[in-house]
Formats: C-alpha cells, structure tokens, sequence
C-alpha cells in the first residue's frame, strides 16, 4: 500500500517567488530505499538552496516507469539501476552522471536470499519453490539470478514453481523474511542499508549466493538537459561530502560521496546482460 | 434435626429466603439472557466486520490474480493486519483451492492446493469453495478461540477465479464479553443482596406480628397470662387485623382471669365465713350447757347427786369441742405428717369397723387387690376409715359396705360403697363443705377432713350416687413417689 502512495506522490519544496523556471525534475527508483520521506524533503531541499532551482523527486513504483520518463523528457536526471543504463538506445538519450561510492568503491553485489530457517544452502536447491524477483530491470533483482539460472540451463519457469515480482528490494526482503517467497534476489546495498535500520526483517533470511561486485546504480542525465545544469548538478552531488549537511545526508544513504567514474564501471553488468540475451531472445517478457 | 426440617423454620426465615430464591434466579436468568445477548451482537458484527476485510481484499484481487501478481494479493491480506483487528487467518485461493496468497505463508505455500488441518477446517473450506456469494460462516458457542470469517467468491466477466477467506478471532470479544458478563454478575449480585435484604426486611415486618401472636398463644396454651403485652397494629391488612382481635381476646381473658381470681378469693372468704360461723356455732351450743351445769354445781357444791348426773355430761360436751377442734386441725394443718407405712395398716381398719358395727345387721364385703409390699401415706389410712365410719353411720340394718383397693397405672384406688339411702341430688355439692351435716349428731368435718386429705395427696375423689340405690366414693392418690421411699 505505502508504495502505492508513493507512486502517486510528488514531493514538491516551497518555490523560490522569483523563480519562474520550470523545477528540476529528478527521478528515484527503488535503488534507494525511497520510503523516507523526510529525508527526501531534506534532500531535495539541500539540492534546492545549491543548484538554485526548485527540484522535484519523482517517484515511480517501477524501474520502466522512471525510464520511460526520461526517454519522454518528462524527468531530467534519475538515479537508475546499472541494467537499464547498460541497454542499448537508438539512439542513445541519456548520460552517465555521477556513481555513489559504497564503502569505499562505487560498487555492490546482488544476494540470492532465503528465509533464515530454510534449509536450502545454494541456488540450486531452490528448484521447484517460490521465488521473488525485484524488478525486471533491475540488475540484481533479475538479471543475476537469470545468469545463475542460464548457467544450470534452466528459465524462470522451468526452474522454479512461482514467480514474482515485488518491484522493491525491501520488500523483495520482506518477502522471504516472510516466507512468502523460498528465496529472493535483492541489491546488496538495500539488504545492507535494512540491516541497519530493520534489522528484525533481515535477521529472518540468510544470504546463500552473493555475485562478483557490479559498478553501482548511477545516476544519469538525459541528454536534452542543458549542459550548465548539467555541470551544476554533477558538481552539487559530488561536492555533498564537502559541507555538513551533504555529510549528513549521505550519512543516512549510507554512501560515502558520489564521484565520477568511466562507463566501463558497467563492462560486468553488460558482459551478463549479453550472455542472458543470447539464451532468452524474448527474455523482456519476463517482465509482463 | 429440627434445624435441617424445613416445615419446622420460622415463617420469617421461610419468606426471606423465598423471596431471596425467586431474587436471585430472576436475577441471574436476566444476567445470564443479557451477557448472551451482548456475545451474540458482538459475534454478529465481528461477522460483519470480516466480510466487510474480505469485501475490500476481493475489489483489487481478480486484477492481480489475472496478472499474477502475487505480491500484491499477499501484501493486500498483509496490511490488513496493521488495524485493529486481530485476524487469525486470511487467505485467497483460486477457482481449484490452489493458494493464491495466504497469511501465513509459510505453512501454506503459494500455488500449492490448500490443506486443511482437520476435519473442521475441512467442512469449512468446502464450504467456502461451494459459497457463490458473500457469506459469514464461524464457529458458535462462547469460548476464546472462536472466530468469523467472512468468505467472499471472486468473479471476472461472470467467471469464477476464486474466493477470499478473512477470519477474525472472538478472542478479543471473548474477553469484552467476559468483563461486561463480570460486571453484569455484579449487578446482579448486588441487585440480590438488596433485593435479600429488602425481602427479609419486609418479611419480618410481615411476621412480627404473626411471630408475636404466635408466643401469646403458646403462652396461654401453657396457662400464663399474666403479662399480656398487646400486638401493635401497624396496617390494617389481614395481620393487622388478626393482631387486632387476638388483642381484644387476650385482653378479654385477662379480664376473665382476673375475676375469677376476685371470685375465688370472695369464695375463700365465704369459706372462712362458714368455718368460723360453724365453729362458734358448734362450740356455742355445748359451751351454754356447760357452763349451765357449772353454775348449778357452785350453787350446789355439796349436792352429790348433781355431781353425778353434771360431770359426765360436762365430760361429754368437752369431748365434743375436742372432736371438732382436732378435726379442725386435721383439716387445716394436713401439712404435717408425710409419713409412710405398710398396705397392711388398711386391712386393720377392717377390725376396726366390724367393732364400729358391733352387733348391727351390715355385711361387709372387703377386697383387697394390692401387693402388700406396697408403701403408702399414713393420711390414707384416716380417707378410708372415715368413709367407711360414714357408710356405717348411714347403712340401715340389712345394709351392705364394700370396700375395694386396687392399681391402676400409677394409682391407688379405693372404692367405698353402701346400698344405703344415697345423697339427693340438692345436697350432693355441698358434700365435702365444712359444718354440712345431714346427721343430728354431726360435726360436718368427716368429709371435709376427707376431701382435704386427698387434695393434700395430689389425689381426687369421686362421688356416685342415687337416691336409693346407695353412695360410692372412689378415691385414686398416686403411689408413685410413696413407692419411691
């Protein structure tokens, strides 16, 4: 239910009485535990008094939705998932901005998780059961259990019993914390984030496969923005670590401070998106 | 054992606690239909209440069913638990029993066909999967693990996809329903204890008079009457009315009394009139005689003749006071002597009167039933000697005297009888009076000293008699404390 709301809401700061230019609109997926409303205030505030412009998050319930906005121009910037920036475009419309820095690299991992009862010890033995998936863009979420499942010749439907998606890393936790799914794929970054702030959910699954470490959701500008806001942007995020108020925020990110790295960051998500490509031609139907 | 009879309980105890009885069962049924009443409507809207959950939980579901996405069917039975409802179990199954979504998960893995765990939920669960619209179906009777669950099927274009089943534990109206049945029991309690209380009160008021008139009665039936306090008549219903006349009885009895107390007392005095003008009378007429003769003698002290013919006539005139003096004391001073002695001393008395007799014409037939160990007063032997004198006195030539002792129970009874001229009907109550005579040489005390022998006794006595056909006197003493000593 509380995604519902969030999908509906748009998180609007008082607007600057002189400023008669449009807000800048910034898009959040599920990368980042979206939940904290308070803290997105305080964000889009702290963004506000440095870019100097109004700046709107806009929240969709799934990781399509962000990107069918920025392909229609409808959001600036957006902080998306490696998987979706690593698919191909005709032509290309939108630009690697800045990555976040995770405990000291700009990167994380994708964990296969089962309920902390369960008995099954590898992805394998989850054959037959339940599973949940997070999103079907999403890297960890989908396409790192489809590489582990292309490795045992298996698809989605001939491996487990059920499928589903949650469109959310945490609740993709909650599902297997609550046994509703035997197992789950979840961004190791918002299991980890969760652990801190939830623990009593995570306490309830146990990691049984955690994947080679993929460059870090970033954050992109479409490229219709004009470069000034751009650079303005790109510096604001990347300055955060420098001041205070920055430190604090990203301290509730748990990040360490967004900084720019070159686009073969990425080589590792699309060296599997490839090879899952190759055995499921029509694997995008997967995703309904 | 008295006290564990009812009939035996006072009236007031009887009343109080009926009135209590008929208190507290009226109590506890009305209680008992409110707290069943409160439990049903509760039951009713926690009925209600479960459908309305399924109700909201079936609007989104055929959409996600159809998309499958069981994530969302999950997390719309999830947030429900986030109210104020303690659900027990919620699930959505689809159109073969296959689980959709369930809350516990768990134990009901999605996609597989649901398992009931017993019996019970076996009936249920068919019961849900035949319902084609909403329905309440749950447990009945009053324990805390009873439930509701509202069932509601789920249609698309007509077609059937499957049901929602959201159940809702009593638990938390089992303990509602407990605590307004605990303050409904103190009610009633307390509506007992005043209604008790109150009844007993009205009850002894009730009875008080009863209970009052009830002692009097008692009292009187024992013979005291002495101290008579009346009823107080505080309504005038049918007690008060009671009280009413037995006041004016008793008041008229203590009047009664008193006369005949009063009367009593004047006849005691007519009595003593009697004995007093007897006794000067009877000691008056010699005393004249006498004291004639006295004075001829002091005028003629030498005159031997007159001394001779004064002497044995003064001598019997003395004799005469002596007789009615003696007797006098007999009769009045029968305190003294309670010796006893042998049965034997009566058969003397045999003797005695066949000498009384002398060479008259009277038979005597004596019987004597009586064992002779038998001790008796020493007054009886007097009883029975002057009545047998008497009966000799009036016998004709020709008579016959019999004399007649028996036991009977705890009695000794004597029976003196003569075919003599027997005693008319006038005279007969003043039998036993002092100074009453028929015979012209008399004193009238034979009887008296009798009567007042036996009454000394603790006996009583009995005269028969006819004219002509003879007199019996029976006397019965009672020889038990005699046998006793």
């Amino acid at each position: 239910m509380r995604s519902i709301i969030l999908l509906l809401l748009f998180l609007t700061t008082p607007a600057y009485a002189a400023d008669t230019r449009p807000p800048i609109r910034f898009g959040l997926t599920a990368v980042v535990v979206t939940e904290n409303l308070r803290f997105l205030d305080q964000w889009s505030h702290y963004l506000e008094q440095k870019v100097g412009r109004k700046v709107e998050l806009v929240l969709r319930k799934s990781y399509r939705e962000v990107m069918d906005l920025l392909d229609s121009g409808n959001i600036d910037f957006a902080w998306i998932c490696g998987f979706p920036y690593v698919q191909s475009r005709d032509p290309e419309s939108l630009r690697l901005l800045t990555v976040p820095v995770y405990r000291g690299a700009p990167r994380y991992h994708s964990y296969i998780i089962v309920p902390e009862s369960s008995s099954h010890q590898r992805f394998s033995d989850l054959k037959g059961k339940i599973f949940a998936f997070s999103d079907p863009d999403s890297n960890s979420g989908f396409l790192y259990p489809l590489a582990l499942m292309v490795e045992l010749d298996e698809t989605p439907e001939s491996f487990f019993r059920q499928t589903f998606f949650t469109f959310n890393h945490a609740e993709t936790v909650q599902a297997v914390s609550d046994q509703f799914a035997d197992g789950g794929a979840v961004d190791s970054y918002i299991w980890e984030y969760l652990a801190i702030f939830r623990p009593e959910i995570t306490e309830k699954t146990r990691i049984i496969d955690k994947s080679p470490s993929f460059g870090f959701p970033p954050i992109v500008s479409r490229l219709g923005v004009d470069p000034d806001t751009v650079e303005l942007m790109k510096n604001t995020l990347e300055g955060m670590d420098e001041d205070a108020t920055g430190k604090a925020l990203l301290a509730q990110l748990k990040l360490d401070r967004f900084d720019q790295y070159p686009d073969s960051l990425f080589n590792g998500i699309r060296d599997i998106a490839n090879r899952v490509k190759s055995v499921y031609s029509g694997f995008s139907a997967l995703s309904n | 054992m008295a006290l564990l009879n009812p009939k035996t309980w006072s009236l007031a105890i009887k009343l109080s606690l009926t009135i209590t009885v008929v208190v507290t069962v009226v109590g506890f049924m009305i209680g008992s239909l409110m707290v069943w009443q409160d439990w049903s409507r509760f039951h009713e809207e926690l009925g209600e209440k479960a459908l309305l959950l399924s109700e909201s939980v079936a609007i989104t579901t055929p959409k996600a069913m159809l998309r499958k996405d069981y994530w969302s069917l999950y997390l719309s039975l999830k947030n429900m638990q986030s109210r104020k409802h303690e659900i027990m179990t919620a699930m959505i199954l689809d159109a073969e029993g296959r689980v959709q979504a369930h809350l516990h998960p768990a134990d009901n893995p999605m996609g597989l066909p649901f398992a009931p765990a017993d019996n019970v939920e076996r009936e249920l669960f068919s019961r849900a999967m035949a319902a084609r619209k909403p329905i309440v179906i749950g447990s009945g009777g009053f324990t805390r693990n009873g439930f509701q669950e509202g069932v509601v099927p789920l249609y698309s274009d007509q077609k059937y996809l499957g049901v929602v089943r959201v159940r809702l534990s009593v638990a938390q109206l089992y303990e509602k329903a407990k605590n307004s049945a605990l303050i409904v029991l103190v009610l009633v309690l307390v509506f007992v204890i005043i209604g008790s209380v109150l009844g007993t009160l009205v009850s002894r008021r009730m009875v008080e008079p009863l209970a009052a008139i009830t002692q009097g009665l008692e009292a009187l039936g024992r013979g005291e009457i002495t101290d008579f306090t009346p009823v107080p008549i505080k309504e005038n219903d049918e007690i008060g009315r009671l009280s009413a006349t037995y006041n004016q009885i008793l008041a008229e009895l203590a009047e009664k009394k008193m006369l005949e107390e009063e009367i009593a007392m004047s006849e005691k005095l007519i009595a003593l009139g009697r004995i007093t003008a007897g006794v000067a009378h009877e000691v008056n007429n010699p005393l004249a005689g006498l004291l004639n003769c006295i004075d001829t003698l002091r005028e003629h002290p030498d005159d031997k003749q007159l001394i001779d013919r004064y002497l044995p006539v003064i001598d019997q005139g003395l004799h005469r006071i002596k007789d009615i003096v003696h007797n006098l004391l007999v009769g009045l001073k029968i305190e003294e002597g309670d010796e006893v002695e042998g049965i034997e001393h009566i058969d003397k008395l045999h003797d005695l009167i066949i000498a009384e007799i002398g060479d008259r014409d009277i038979t005597v037939v004596w019987e004597n039933n009586v064992d002779k160990q038998l001790q008796i007063p020493g007054k009886l032997e007097q009883i029975v000697f002057n009545l047998l004198k008497n009966a000799v006195e009036v016998l004709p030539d020709g008579g016959k005297l019999s004399f007649k002792m028996y036991l009977a129970g705890d009695y000794l009874n004597i029976e003196v009888s003569d075919d003599g001229p027997g005693i008319p009907a006038n005279i007969r109550n003043q039998l036993f009076d002092p100074f009453f005579t028929t015979k012209p040489n008399g004193t009238g005390l034979g009887l008296w000293v009798v009567y007042r022998l036996t009454q000394n006794l603790e006996g009583i006595i009995e005269v028969q008699s006819e004219k002509g056909q003879g007199t019996s006197f029976h006397v019965a003493v009672p020889v038990k404390a005699t046998r006793a000593a």
